[in-house]
C-alpha cells in the first residue's frame, strides 16, 4: 500500500540568504500559493537581508498548510519578519499548521521576529518551528501570543494553540525544545499560575557562541529594571545548555512585551556585532 | 503463597521522598511563588500543586516514564529531550545532579540489564541523568507496568512538595495530608492525559511556573537549591 500523499500546502516560501562581499542577498527563493515576500530590504547599514513574509489572504483557515523554510549561508545575517499579525479565523473541523524551518550556518545571523499570533473564537493553530544552527551560527527567535478575538470581546476563546519550537545542531544534539500549548477549556489558560494572570506571552529564544552567563546576567538586570517601571510585566531569562538562552515575558498588552523583546534582542546584538536596535517602522 | 505487584517494593523503596538524592532541596518554584505571596495557606498551595502536576510533571517526567516502559523509547533519547525541554537552568542542573545520584542507587540496589546499561552510558558522558528515567528502567527491569511506575513517580514528587510547604509556608502536618490526598484522582487524570499525549504535546509546561523557576536563581534569601 503506498503511503497517503502530503496535502498540497497553502502557501510555501523557500528562501536562501547568503553572504556577497559586504551584503547579504537572497541567493535563491522558491514560493508557491498564499505566502511571499515583499520586496527585500535593508533596515539598516549594516547589510543584513530583511525579509518580509506576506500572507496575501489576509489569515489562517481550518485545513490551512503552510511551510516556511529560510537558510543562512556561511557569514550571511537575516531578518525574517512579518508584514502583521498572524491571524487564525475560526477553524472548523482540522485544524491550521504552520510549519517553520530554520538553518543556520556557521558565522552567520538568522534573527526571526514575527508578528504577535490572534487567535480567533474556535481557532485551532499548531506551530511547528525547527532550526538548526551550526556552532558558531546565531539565531534569534522571537513570538508573542495575545488573547485572541471573540465577538464578544472575552479573551482566550480560541480551541487550540500550540507552539512547539526546537533547536538542534547539524548532528543532530537538542539544544533546547520550547512547547507552549494553551488549550483554555482544558489548562484554566487564564487562572493564576498558567500566564499569572496576565493577557500577553512573550517568547525570546536565542543561541549564538557569545551568549555566555555575563550576558544572561545583563538581560536579567534589563528585565528587573523594566518590570519596576511598567506595571503589570513578569519576566524571566535562563541560559540554555549550550551558549543561549530563554526569555519568557507576561505582560497586560502587545506593546510592552513587545518593546521588550526588541530590547532584548539589543542587548544580544550588541554581544556579537554593532548592528543598532530592530526599528521596524522603518520600511 | 504471598504474591506482589512485580516490583513493588523496589518501587516503594525507590520512588520515596526519602531517597537520599536531595529532592527536598528543589523548591521547583514553590519558594518564588510563596516569597511572590502567590502561596501562602492549604487552597493556594492545593491549586499550585496541581497545576505543576498537569503543566509540569505530566508532561516532562510522565511522559518520559510511558515512552521508556510502555512505549520501549531509547532511554538515552529520552533523558537528551527531558534536558532540551527543561529551560529554567536550577531546574536543569538539579535533575541532572539528583538523576546522576538514582543511578548510583539503582546499580547498587536494584541492578538490571537496562539500568545497567543506562549507568554504563552515564560513565561515559553519554548522558546526563534524570530520576524518572532511571525509574523507568527499574520498572522495564522488574517488569512494573508504566502506569504504576509513572504513579509512584508523580506522587512522590508531589509528597517532596508538600514536605516544602509545610515547613516553608508553613501550613500543618494535617493540611499537608489532605493536599495530597486531593491529589489522588489528580494523579489518575494526568496518568489518562499522559497515556494519550502527542509528540507535540511532550514538555509543554506553565509558562508562569517557568518564570517562577528561572527568577528563583536571583531571589535574595534561598532556602532551597532551585
Amino acid at each position: 500500500m503506498s503511503p497517503v500523499p502530503e496535502p498540497e500546502p497553502t502557501g510555501s516560501l523557500e528562501l536562501r540568504v547568503a553572504r556577497q562581499g559586504g551584503r547579504h542577498v537572497i541567493a535563491a527563493q522558491r514560493h508557491q500559493g498564499a505566502l511571499r515576500l515583499l520586496r527585500p530590504v535593508y533596515l539598516d547599514s549594516s547589510g543584513q537581508q530583511c525579509v518580509i513574509v506576506v500572507n496575501p489572504g489576509g489569515g489562517y483557515v481550518g485545513g490551512d498548510r503552510y511551510r516556511l523554510t529560510a537558510e543562512v549561508g556561511e557569514d550571511a545575517s537575516a531578518l525574517v519578519t512579518t508584514q502583521s499579525a498572524t491571524k487564525v479565523y475560526r477553524t472548523a473541523g482540522r485544524g491550521v499548521l504552520q510549519e517553520q524551518r530554520f538553518i543556520v550556518a556557521d558565522g552567520a545571523v538568522l534573527e526571526v521576529v514575527l508578528d504577535p499570533l490572534i487567535a480567533y473564537q474556535d481557532a485551532d493553530y499548531l506551530q511547528r518551528t525547527s532550526a538548526v544552527v551550526a556552532p558558531t551560527g546565531r539565531l534569534v527567535l522571537t513570538d508573542i501570543v495575545t488573547p485572541g478575538w471573540a465577538p464578544d470581546g472575552s479573551p482566550y476563546r480560541w480551541r487550540s494553540v500550540l507552539l512547539r519550537t526546537s533547536l538542534t545542531r547539524p548532528a543532530g544534539e537538542p539544544i533546547a525544545t520550547d512547547t507552549l500549548r494553551l488549550v483554555p477549556d482544558e489548562d484554566g489558560v487564564a487562572e493564576h499560575g498558567f500566564l499569572g494572570r496576565r493577557t500577553h506571552l512573550g517568547t525570546l529564544l536565542a543561541v549564538a557562541p557569545e551568549l555566555d552567563r555575563d550576558a544572561v546576567e545583563e538581560v536579567h538586570r534589563l528585565l528587573a529594571d523594566r518590570e519596576a517601571r511598567v506595571d503589570g510585566l513578569r519576566a524571566g531569562v535562563s541560559p540554555l545548555s549550550s551558549p543561549g538562552l530563554a526569555v519568557r515575558v507576561l505582560g497586560p498588552a502587545t506593546e510592552p512585551v513587545h518593546e521588550l523583546l526588541l530590547d532584548v534582542h539589543a542587548v544580544l546584538r550588541s554581544r556579537w556585532g554593532s548592528q543598532p536596535r530592530l526599528n521596524l517602522r522603518k520600511y | 503463597m504471598v504474591s506482589l505487584g512485580s516490583g513493588l517494593l523496589a518501587v516503594l523503596q525507590f520512588a520515596d521522598s526519602a531517597l537520599p538524592t536531595g529532592a527536598f532541596s528543589q523548591s521547583l518554584g514553590l519558594e518564588t511563588a510563596i516569597d511572590d505571596e502567590a502561596v501562602h495557606d492549604e487552597t493556594t498551595f492545593r491549586a499550585w500543586l496541581r497545576r505543576f502536576l498537569h503543566h509540569q510533571l505530566a508532561p516532562a517526567d510522565g511522559w518520559a516514564i510511558r515512552a521508556i516502559v510502555r512505549d520501549g523509547a531509547d532511554p538515552l533519547e529520552v533523558d537528551a529531550a527531558l534536558h532540551a525541554m527543561t529551560l529554567p537552568v536550577q531546574v536543569r542542573d538539579g535533575n541532572a545532579a539528583m538523576g546522576r545520584r538514582a543511578a548510583q542507587i539503582a546499580e547498587q540496589n536494584f541492578s538490571g540489564p537496562a539500568a545497567q546499561a543506562y549507568t554504563t552510558a552515564l560513565g561515559r558522558g553519554e548522558v546526563i541523568g534524570s530520576v524518572p528515567v532511571v525509574l523507568a528502567l527499574l520498572a522495564r527491569d522488574h517488569g512494573t507496568g508504566w502506569e504504576d511506575a509513572c504513579a509512584a513517580h508523580l506522587f512522590t514528587s508531589l509528597t517532596s512538595l508538600t514536605q516544602n510547604a509545610v515547613r516553608g509556608i508553613p501550613i500543618g502536618q494535617n493540611a499537608g495530608q489532605r493536599v495530597l490526598r486531593a491529589m489522588h484522582p489528580e494523579v489518575e487524570a494526568a496518568l489518562e492525559r499522559i497515556a494519550a499525549m502527542t509528540d507535540d504535546e511532550v514538555g509543554a509546561v506553565s509558562p508562569a511556573l517557568e518564570i517562577d523557576q528561572m527568577r528563583h536563581s536571583w531571589q535574595r534569601a534561598r532556602m532551597f537549591m532551585s
